[in-house]
């Protein structure tokens, strides 16, 4: 090589290798327990991480010692790629022995990360939308906070329709996945057994910005009812467009999964009020556990809590307790410790099913409130009816 | 009747489409630079009327403002940055130009977070009209008329006054306007800053229909390079018939085969690229 | 400038002393994995916009359909290591072809939009075809079988380094196969293409035929890291299909034209992101800045930029007195 060729070789190793040289010393390992929070601090999911980091920071804060240490958090920004995730989760399970994992809002981040800290016998635990974690995809590392797609239609479209019995006529309009489709098929199994005429669907894309078209279908139905299964970006876009269309005059909306307070927030009373409401989690539910949450996070972060935040910091408590009560920090007989597991949760009393590692406990039905109603800024819906319904656990395979 | 009503609100979104697409071609006819930040800069139009509402509590304000600040925006950035790559191939053009929407994208979660944002319809203008079984919002119908406004205003101003036969000659031959002693430089800018500002009125004008969030720019991206592929880089009219072609096209398809519908649009746009390269109404 | 014509000398030796040490002070051999993965992408990517001037947007449908068909022909068919990876570079190459032999029809900016209208419509199919691809999920249990030829059983890619030996293996014969490609008759008439296509026609080159032969090589090496990401991963998620801009981006700012910078393009855009990602969530204004930059003011990206600073430095010291 001539020395210009040396030099430049010389230049580009170093510049090549002094910044992880710089990484590798800040992720030593840890003595006492760490949890990883996996979430979606950057990217398309941002809005949803920034709250989930801020659970599971206070999880990790207020909890004392386990384990003889008090315990850490480490976080692991998911870019909002599935892709990304798995590959950090790989690294921190390789060089940091990381087994204790939290997080993922997207489902195929969190079906993939499950199956990676299982092959490591960990623990991880999620408030992911997928019903899969605990059906199909099951296996022994793998929580799953949320209500699955049967509980969020059985807790939202039966009490809607008990109050409303005239309310016969359904229309429905869905965002063609597999979550659009699960929410889909337990909706129309609802309306079989209650009686309800489902009088037309309409299937969106994920990436659809413009529901007019399908607005205009569902307005050529005419129905009583419009249940839209959309959530995040889908449902606010698809809720907005129905309300500048006069169909919240028209007909009663119903979304059967929100992503509560943030989202409300971000869509205000003008646009909510009226509107029925699916929610995991809401603020104003007065359990012993919620109103010592609300409190905390009022303090620590100035917000009230919603739904990613108070998800988070509760996965993040029960596997910490689960280690606590197992002793050890073997995965394994972590997981045998949460199963069955029962516990004040933000929800009222909580429970994680055995048979599939699904947390039992309840769903809300809110209503948008007129903006003269509010108490208070986050004061955006009133609870209706709350109730706990869940299909029996799949066989494990 | 509802193939109907899909017709009327197709045409309907074919205006707001046009809007979104116009600042494109326009750019692209004149300086022949291709913009890929165009989707970005709507999204800071819609972020700007979110804010300026909040300040003033007036759609109107924002309506002027927002825009007028998106188009100085534009013309600084000419000035000191795009002026430079003009020359280039498009290829530096989209490298250049998606490295802006990247930071605009990242600034705007920076500055207002990244949750979305929703814009009341401005009073006046909520409710509906109904037609038949259908309704039709009022802020729509005032959407459209005011596109019909622009697009004549556009036509008017690029067809019979002196900065549109300079813009429109520039578009042919850019030496030739230097030699009538016109300052090219200025010429450039102004367009740019004129493209862009239309990114940025679409992007407040379609505020109250779409809510505000980060990540809406590529969507809107995408959609408006559908429009003026298919219609013809460049191409006025174009833009205009390319609109109400993709709407039209997306809306029937969310009664016939709503899953497809981004398949159409961009299959369209290949097809056209195939087999009419230079888009249904461009001229070679 | 280093030689491409030298295969074993100029930048390769760089780059097997970088293969070595990579995963010694990488805090891990998957994050080195990776880095590897995305420069194969880079590079490939570079024959095209580097050697070739066609700027696609479409190089996401090889990788995606490389992760894919190399993952269903292992879960489907039982195909074994070596017949998933040459699953994958088969069908990367009549893909890329394809597509290669429809977008070439148009220059400029219609060729760039013919590259992102297919990537829409493989992303769409992707989607669509959820019974094989998982859809939204992502393809699932994708395996890793063991490196095995003729039956017999060469090397177990269980572990994280066993597998990143493999990728760099693979990574180093790529890199010194391109280098010949790029050498070779085919290349300097690419690079002849890129410069004056209307030349090369004049000259009574069939250009077409070169450009698709080019799709033709990059889809190959793309599909194949494709192929290698889904096996580090165990997993295949849609995700991949819309990685086109960011191949785009880190293959600019390592550097076009020049197959080393891929290498350093791919590292830093993987390291510096996991670097920001806890720090700083809005790094990607570091890339865009970085883009903008190096359009501006430093054609040659990162590589390029080492070399003129070497060459400063060297002219410096090369004065007398």
């Amino acid at each position: 090589m001539k020395r210009r060729e040396f030099l430049a070789t010389g230049l580009a190793a170093t510049s090549f290798l002094l910044a992880p040289a710089l990484l590798r010393g800040a992720l030593a390992a840890e003595r006492p327990v760490t949890f990883y929070g996996v979430k979606s601090m950057s990217g398309a999911f941002a809005s949803y991480g920034e709250f989930a980091d801020k659970g599971s920071r206070l999880a990790i804060e207020e909890y004392g010692a386990l384990l003889g240490a008090k315990p850490k958090y480490a976080i692991i920004d998911t870019e909002s790629n599935p892709a990304r995730a798995v590959r950090k989760v790989q690294e921190a399970i390789q060089q940091q022995g990381a087994r204790f994992f939290g997080g993922c809002t997207l489902s195929s981040t969190a079906l993939a990360v499950g199956k990676e800290v299982n092959k490591a016998e960990g623990i991880f635990m999620t408030p992911a939308g997928a019903d899969e974690i605990t059906t199909t995809e099951f296996n022994l590392s793998t929580f799953r906070w949320t209500v699955p797609t049967y509980g969020a239609i059985h807790q939202t479209v039966r009490p809607l329709f008990e109050s409303n019995p005239k309310a016969k006529r359904w229309y429905t309009i869905t965002p063609q996945y597999v979550f659009g489709e699960a929410l889909l098929t337990a909706a129309k199994n609802l309306f079989a057994q209650l009686g309800i005429e489902h009088v037309g669907n309409s299937y969106h894309s994920q990436q659809e910005q413009e529901y007019s078209g399908y607005l205009t279908n569902a307005m050529a139905a005419n129905p009583d009812v419009l249940l839209i299964l959309g959530f995040g970006g889908n449902g606010a876009s698809c809720l907005r467009q129905a309300a500048n269309f006069g169909l919240k005059k028209k007909m009663t909306i119903l979304l059967a999964w929100t992503q509560g307070l943030d989202w409300f927030q971000s869509l205000g009373p003008e646009l909510l009020e009226d509107v029925y409401l699916g929610a995991q989690y809401w603020h104003q539910v007065q359990t012993p556990l919620n109103i010592e949450l609300v409190k905390r996070v009022k303090k620590v972060y100035g917000i009230n809590p919603n739904y990613p935040l108070a998800g988070d910091y509760v996965i993040t408590r029960i596997v910490l307790d689960g280690i606590a009560k197992a002793g050890t920090t073997d995965g394994r007989a972590v997981g045998k410790a949460m199963e069955g597991m029962t516990y004040e949760g933000p929800t009222g009393t909580e429970t994680v099913r055995a048979e599939d590692h699904q947390v039992i406990k309840d769903y809300y039905l809110l209503r948008g409130k007129a903006k003269s109603a509010m108490k208070d800024a986050d004061d955006l819906a009133v609870l209706i009816s709350s109730g706990k319904s869940f299909p029996e656990p799949a066989k494990r395979s | 009747m509802l193939y109907a009503f899909q017709v009327l609100n197709g045409l309907g979104l074919g205006m707001i489409y046009f809007l979104i697409s116009v600042g494109l071609t326009i750019i692209f006819g004149l300086l022949n630079f291709v913009n890929f930040a165009h989707g970005a800069f709507f999204m800071i139009g819609g972020y700007l009327c979110y804010s300026l509402v909040g300040w003033t509590g007036s759609f109107w304000l924002s309506l002027l403002f927002g825009p007028l600040f998106v188009a100085f925006a534009a013309w600084l950035a000419e000035k000191i940055l795009f002026h430079r790559i003009y020359h280039l191939p498009h290829t530096f053009h989209i490298l250049v130009t998606v490295g802006i929407a990247l930071i605009l994208q990242e600034t705007t979660i920076m500055i207002w977070g990244p949750v979305g944002k929703n814009i009341s319809v401005p009073e006046g203008l909520q409710g509906v009209v109904t037609l038949w079984a259908f309704a039709y919002p009022v802020y729509r119908l005032f959407l459209i008329s005011f596109t019909i406004i622009i697009a004549l205003a556009l036509w008017y101003l690029l067809e019979r006054t002196r900065f549109g036969a300079l813009v429109r000659a520039g578009s042919e031959s850019a030496e030739m306007i230097s030699l009538l002693g016109t300052n090219i430089h200025r010429l450039f800018a102004a367009t740019f800053a004129l493209g862009v500002g239309l990114a940025g009125l679409a992007g407040t004008l379609s505020a109250p229909v779409r809510g505000v969030n980060p990540f809406m720019g590529v969507e809107v991206l995408g959609i408006a390079f559908v429009v003026v592929v298919i219609g013809g880089m460049g191409s006025f009219t174009g833009a205009l018939l390319g609109g109400l072609l993709v709407g039209l096209v997306q809306s029937l398809m969310s009664t016939i085969w709503p899953e497809g519908a981004s398949l159409m649009i961009y299959g369209a746009m290949a097809a056209v690229i195939l087999l009419r390269p230079y888009g249904l109404f461009g001229r070679a | 400038m280093l030689k491409d014509s030298e295969l074993l000398g100029g930048t390769t030796p760089v780059v097997a002393i970088a293969l070595v040490l990579l995963p010694v002070v990488l805090p891990s051999a998957a994050l080195a994995t990776e880095i590897l993965i995305f420069a194969l992408a880079a590079l490939a990517c570079n024959l095209l916009l580097g050697y070739g001037g066609l700027l696609s947007f479409g190089q996401g449908i090889f990788f995606g359909a490389g992760a894919y068909l190399a993952s269903l022909a292992m879960i489907h068919a039982g195909a074994g290591f070596l017949t998933a990876l040459a699953t994958a570079a088969l069908s990367g190459t009549l893909i890329a072809a394809v597509v290669g032999a429809l977008a070439i029809r148009r220059t400029g900016i219609y060729f760039v939009m013919m590259t992102l209208a297919f990537n829409q419509t493989a992303y769409f199919i992707a989607y669509t075809l959820d019974e094989w691809t998982g859809g939204e999920n992502g393809l699932l249990d994708v395996p890793r079988p063991p490196l095995a030829l003729f039956g017999a059983t060469l090397a177990d890619l269980g572990s994280p380094m066993s597998y990143y030996v493999f990728v760099a293996v693979v990574f180093l014969l790529i890199f010194v196969a391109t280098k010949r490609v790029i050498a070779s008759p085919f290349g300097s008439t690419l690079i002849a293409i890129r410069d004056n296509e209307a030349r090369a026609d004049a000259v009574g080159y069939n250009t077409k035929h070169f450009k698709i032969v080019a799709f033709a090589v990059s889809g190959a090496i793309t599909a194949l890291a494709g192929a290698l990401y889904a096996m580090l991963l165990n997993f295949a998620p849609l995700e991949n299909i819309q990685m086109s801009e960011n191949i785009v981006i880190l293959t600019v700012i390592g550097g076009t034209g020049s197959l080393l910078g891929s290498l350093l393009g791919a590292g830093s855009w993987v390291i510096i992101s996991d670097m920001f990602a806890e720090v700083w969530p809005r790094w990607l204004i570091v890339m865009g800045g970085a883009l903008i930059l190096v359009v501006l003011f430093l054609r040659g990206g990162i590589w390029g930029g080492i070399e003129s600073l070497a060459e400063r430095i060297s002219s410096k010291k090369g004065k007398p007195g």
